[in-house]
């Protein structure tokens, strides 16, 4: 059929050059929403946002809807099948088989069988219309509430009802356009309750394991609608999410409420590491800041990271070392918190986004041109 | 045989009647045409190399202004020998070369692009936005410390593998170009720009600091390169005029035989330049192989007139009527020689290219004239000097003293040999045809195919292809788009979906385009995070991320837009397999919002060529070997004397091409007319060996009686006329320019070949195709009627 199919348009084409040419055939690129991602060799040779290691296997998260996962610690890798091609760029797994990838138009994909095939739960039109559906439910509250409210709490909600109002008129006027705002962070708990978040302030929380999403921004406050790219859980159950601006949220009740700190540092935060210690966390982005906070956040202590290359992903080693890995191929890290951190910046300059500890002084760095095997430092072999 | 004879016709004696007047015409005119071929100009003009009716090229030329900015450009790489770039001495030098670029003219100055232009710049995000400042630190002054300052900005810019070599041994002066000058309107000189290059920039500066070393690459350098090698032909011309008159000399042992021709097929070039010149033609590097052949054509023609003149003075006449003999005996066969070399190099029409097709001209006018002075003014000389007594002793002692060689050589005709000479020819044949299976079309190698692989150019070339992030061979995809949207979202998104295909393909290494520089710069404004690295859909992001874009990537009304496809090779079947791709990929998506057209680029130039090529030359095989066929059927009204004489002409078709496999020659432009004029002037030997074969079997001889007295007769000047021939083009093979050298190793094959198959495969073929009894018969009762 294919066939008789193809041969059948070659013929037409051949009889109509002429009228090939006065009107072309009006078939459109299709959607990246719609396009399945491509099985290509390339997908490890090509950028890479971030990984996830399950232990027995890794999964790692790209550009143009590639998923990869390897069984023998980054060695050989094997394509996902993904119903998009958008750009993926955050990962998540709530059990070893129960994971969740985001990305671009608001896409959000579930895979029940351990990261080996995916099916779309939530995209940017449904989140808007989430989104807008609860914010109009918050403002018809918010005057409600503005009425009943005594006269010097009236300017403060007036504000805060200024805000939705503006926030909502963005998220119209982007409806408009399509699902233009990408997800950037996954937090998933279990196979049932995550988080999704990412462009201006967008978040949704789904207690079903995505079969339904809520709008959680009004639980944050993120008036300005600052991007949310990072989200992590601490020992002893505490829940960080760290964005653009310095922006650090944290939930001690599992994600209900939210309660925004006072930022050590204004510029962008690009992740967030747990330790071992309860309520203990180290954040880091721009320009080599870095972070640490025993506390859930109340107090921080700056932490000189030696370096000006911009930071997106971290992890402790076993023998309490940190490695970090950022922008213009740098490589930041420590043997122990009595070691200053060295920065090596790789030869081929590459940026990178994600690392995974493959074994005893073994990194898988990903980046701007896929993956590859370092030592600790981040050296090749 | 010896009274003069009488019969005199009307041309014969309109000539020699009237041969002062003739003479004095010939020298005015000499004078004329001489004075307008030394003035004739070198003229390597791109268009004229190209396939222009192909519709690739077509599309090319329609949207030239608009990629007017992609394409010309040169890079000036300067390479410390010792250390790094890092030095003060190294600065300096750089700086005063890229000052010396600047007002080169020709130089587009507002882009000129070098660690010291203002223009390289380094950017890092900040808390509060961005950062930067030119790579050349502020207050630059040569320390250790601003050095290491300009190594820091080096690494914060995105220029290593750009303008800096990844090893920091070099760093690059970009010089895009004018293809006509803003100030004067005069087009760009490439030789006279390639010259300043060389004189101001690379000898200047590699004197001036010796631990430099400089390359240069570009369209223009590589044309004025060729103009270079176009000027080398001339000492060329002087190594064969030498060596065929040294040649010419011993085959005749008679100074006025050997000066006379020599002279007339001089006079026959400098009219064909002239004439050329007076038509409005330049010397581009293929017509500039031309006078060679009408050369060696005018000598080998012009040995048939001493030789017929030392026989006649042999037998007593005066100059003047031994000339006139000789003329008398060769006008007719002499035209019709020549007329089927034009018919030959007609058929390089049916090639779609205007250099071929301008070949085809030249020589055709080239084989015109050589019927006027080597068959009208060189028996008219001759008829005032004569034959010297040495040439005319020469002839009288030759004829004994060769019989025993031409004895042993006419068995070739003989029952036994033949059939062996049929088999080894069968044995070729098959090896020919087994190794012919790997021929390619296009061009092979490795940079810059006109230029030898040793060339200057081709070593800077790969230079720069090995420190630095590029590639040679450029496929360039025009997307063509209404006015001011080819940024829409939807033609990034299909130019993405279009650079993904092929970038799944083997054979390709890269691709650019705007959607390229949307999603970096993207990223860029969004503090840099790669999470952000994709086409947003909101078209003011898009359109603020392509504000800064490389002007070649856009048009002026934002209309048009390339999608560059690097690959790894220029092979044919690299070259068909992707520009196959992408036309699948334009019939399905093309629309109003956005037209994938095919193709300019390197590659994409390579790619309409070999199409034309391939589609070319089995048209033209059939068309030449039909016209020499019919010639040869007209002149013999026989199919066995087309056999016999076609049939060798095929098997040095076929073993040339399996030489041209094994050697690596492509199928191309340049190599394709070689066909047409290998057979059509090849064919000559076997018309000169046939027409005296019949003639002595209707004499009553035997095969081989009749073979021996052909050979004796006109065996030598046959086998005189393949090593002049072979002589004309075989200096070519030590040109500069790789094409050139092509055509002259396969010129001077098949001109050698095609001489050794008439002498040696056609009286073999001879043997099993004629009947002496039956072709007398047959003449007999023709003569009856």
């Amino acid at each position: 059929m294919a066939k008789w199919l193809t041969r059948k348009t070659i013929g037409a084409i051949c009889l109509g050059v002429s009228l090939a040419a006065a009107a072309p055939s009006a078939i459109a690129v299709e959607d990246v929403l719609v396009k399945p991602a491509r099985d290509t060799d390339l997908a490890t040779q090509n950028l890479l946002n971030d990984a996830v290691d399950l232990g027995e296997r890794i999964v790692a998260v790209g550009e143009r809807g590639h998923i990869v996962y390897s069984d023998d610690r980054g060695e050989t890798w094997s394509q996902a099948e993904v119903p998009v091609s958008v750009t993926l760029t955050a990962v998540d797994f709530g059990t070893p088989r129960h994971g969740w990838a985001v990305g671009h138009s608001g896409a959000v994909l579930h895979s029940s069988d351990a990261g080996e095939t995916w099916q779309l739960q939530l995209d940017g039109v449904e989140a808007a219309r989430i989104a807008i559906a609860a914010k109009e439910e918050r403002a018809v509250a918010l005057e409600e509430q503005i009425e009943d409210a005594p006269v010097e709490d009236k300017g403060d909600l007036e504000w805060a009802l200024d805000d939705l109002m503006f926030s909502l008129e963005n998220l119209e006027s982007d409806l408009e356009v399509g699902p233009v705002n990408p997800m950037l962070s996954v937090w998933f708990e279990n196979d049932s309750h995550g988080f999704v978040m990412g462009a201006y302030g967008m978040i949704f929380r789904t207690r079903d394991g995505g079969d339904t999403w809520q709008d959680w921004s009004g639980e944050l406050a993120n008036p300005q609608g600052f991007h949310l790219n990072a989200m992590t859980a601490l020992k002893g159950g505490g829940l960080v999410i760290v964005g653009e601006a310095g922006f650090i949220t944290v939930s001690d009740d599992n994600g209900d409420t939210w309660e925004l700190r006072e930022s050590p540092y204004p510029g962008s935060l690009f992740g967030v590491l747990d330790t071992d210690n309860p309520d203990e966390m180290m954040v880091f982005g721009l320009r080599g800041n870095l972070l640490i906070s025993s506390d859930l956040g109340e107090r921080w202590q700056t932490i000189a990271s030696n370096s000006t290359a911009t930071l997106n992903a971290g992890a402790f080693t076993d023998s309490g070392g940190v490695i970090l890995v950022g922008n213009g191929g740098a490589v930041v890290s420590r043997a122990s918190d009595k070691h200053p951190f060295e920065t090596y910046f790789r030869s081929d300059r590459d940026g990178l986004t994600s690392l995974v500890l493959v074994g005893p002084e073994r990194l898988l760095l990903l980046g701007e041109n896929g993956v590859v095997h370092t030592n600790a430092a981040g050296k090749n072999f | 045989m010896s009274n003069p004879p009488t019969s005199e016709p009307l041309l014969e004696r309109l000539i020699f009647n009237n041969r002062t007047i003739i003479l004095i015409g010939f020298l005015i005119l000499t004078l004329f045409l001489g004075y307008n071929a030394v003035k004739i100009q070198p003229d390597a003009s791109f268009e004229r190399m190209i396939p222009l009716e192909h519709p690739y090229i077509v599309n090319m030329l329609e949207h030239r202004d608009d990629l007017e900015n992609l394409g010309n450009f040169v890079r000036i790489a300067v390479e410390a020998k010792e250390g790094d770039i890092f030095t003060q001495e190294y600065m300096q030098t750089l700086k005063e070369i890229t000052d010396e670029v600047f007002y080169l003219s020709g130089v587009d100055r507002s882009g000129l692009k070098s660690l010291w232009t203002p223009n390289v710049r380094w950017v890092e995000v900040t808390e509060q936005g961005f950062q930067g400042g030119t790579v050349i630190p502020d207050n630059y002054d040569g320390s250790r410390e601003k050095l290491e300052e300009l190594r820091q900005n080096i690494l914060r810019s995105s220029e290593v593998g750009r303008l800096v070599a990844d090893n920091f041994k070099s760093t690059v002066v970009f010089a895009p170009l004018y293809e006509t000058n803003p100030e004067t309107g005069e087009p760009l000189d490439y030789g006279a720009f390639s010259k300043e290059l060389e004189e101001k920039i690379r000898q200047k500066y590699e004197q001036s600091n010796p631990n430099i070393d400089i390359h240069i690459v570009g369209f223009a350098k590589k044309v004025g390169d060729l103009i270079e090698g176009i000027g080398s032909i001339a000492y060329f011309a002087g190594i064969t005029i030498l060596l065929t008159t040294l040649l010419l000399f011993w085959y005749s042992r008679c100074v006025a035989g050997t000066l006379v021709p020599v002279f007339s097929s001089i006079v026959a070039v400098f009219w064909q330049l002239g004439i050329l010149r007076l038509l409005g033609y330049g010397l581009d590097p293929y017509s500039v192989l031309v006078p060679f052949l009408v050369f060696a054509i005018g000598i080998s023609h012009g040995v048939q007139v001493v030789n017929a003149m030392a026989i006649e003075a042999a037998k007593g006449f005066d100059p003047m009527m031994a000339a006139r003999l000789a003329f008398r005996a060769l006008y007719i066969p002499g035209i019709l020689a020549l007329v089927s070399d034009a018919f030959g190099f007609l058929t390089l029409l049916f090639i779609e290219v205007d250099v071929i097709k301008d070949l085809a001209v030249a020589a055709g006018l080239g084989v015109a004239i050589v019927i006027i002075t080597n068959l009208v003014l060189h028996p008219l000389i001759m008829s005032h000097i004569g034959i010297t007594k040495g040439g005319i002793r020469h002839v009288q002692n030759h004829g004994e003293k060769q019989d025993r060689k031409w004895r042993l050589m006419s068995n070739f005709a003989n029952p036994k040999v033949a059939p062996i000479s049929l088999l080894i020819a069968t044995l070729g044949l098959g090896t020919g045809l087994y190794f012919k299976q790997d021929i390619k079309v296009g061009d092979l190698d490795e940079g810059a195919p006109e230029l030898r692989a040793d060339s200057r150019y081709n070593k800077d070339n790969a230079f720069l292809i090995d420190n630095y992030s590029t590639s040679a061979d450029v496929l360039v995809v025009m997307v063509k788009t209404p006015v001011e949207q080819c940024a829409q979202y939807d033609v990034l998104m299909a130019m993405d979906s279009l650079q993904w295909e092929l970038q799944n393909m083997p054979g390709v290494q890269s691709s650019a385009s705007l959607a390229n520089v949307s999603k970096v710069v993207t990223k860029a404004l969004n503090e840099g995070n790669w999470k952000w690295y994709s086409i947003s859909r909101n078209q003011t992001i898009i359109n603020a991320s392509i504000r800064d874009a490389p002007s070649g990537l856009i048009n002026t009304d934002c209309s048009l837009t390339p999608v560059l496809v690097f690959l790894e090779d220029h092979k044919a079947e690299t070259l068909e397999t992707v520009v196959a791709r992408v036309e699948e990929f334009s019939d399905k998506y093309s629309n109003e919002q956005h037209e994938f057209l095919l193709a300019a680029g390197n590659a994409g130039v390579e790619a309409a060529t070999n199409e034309v090529i391939s589609s070319a030359k089995n048209m033209m095989l059939v068309f030449v070997y039909g016209v020499v066929s019919i010639l040869c059927f007209l002149s013999f009204r026989s199919i066995r004397a087309v056999v016999c004489i076609v049939v060798p002409l095929g098997l040095t078709s076929v073993l040339c091409e399996a030489i041209m496999a094994v050697s690596g020659i492509g199928i191309k432009v340049a190599t394709l007319p070689v066909i047409a004029l290998g057979v059509g002037i090849g064919v000559d030997y076997g018309i000169y060996i046939y027409a005296k074969l019949e003639r002595f079997i209707l004499d009553g001889m035997s095969l081989q009686e009749a073979y021996f007295e052909t050979l004796r007769s006109t065996g030598k000047a046959v086998m005189f006329t393949g090593v002049t021939l072979g002589l004309g083009v075989v200096t070519w093979i030590f040109s500069p320019i790789k094409f050139q050298a092509d055509m002259g190793f396969l010129l001077f094959f098949m001109f050698l070949w095609n001489m050794i198959g008439a002498i040696w495969l056609l009286p073999a073929l001879a043997r099993f195709l004629l009947q002496p009894e039956k072709m007398r018969a047959r003449a007999a009762a023709k003569a009856a009627k």
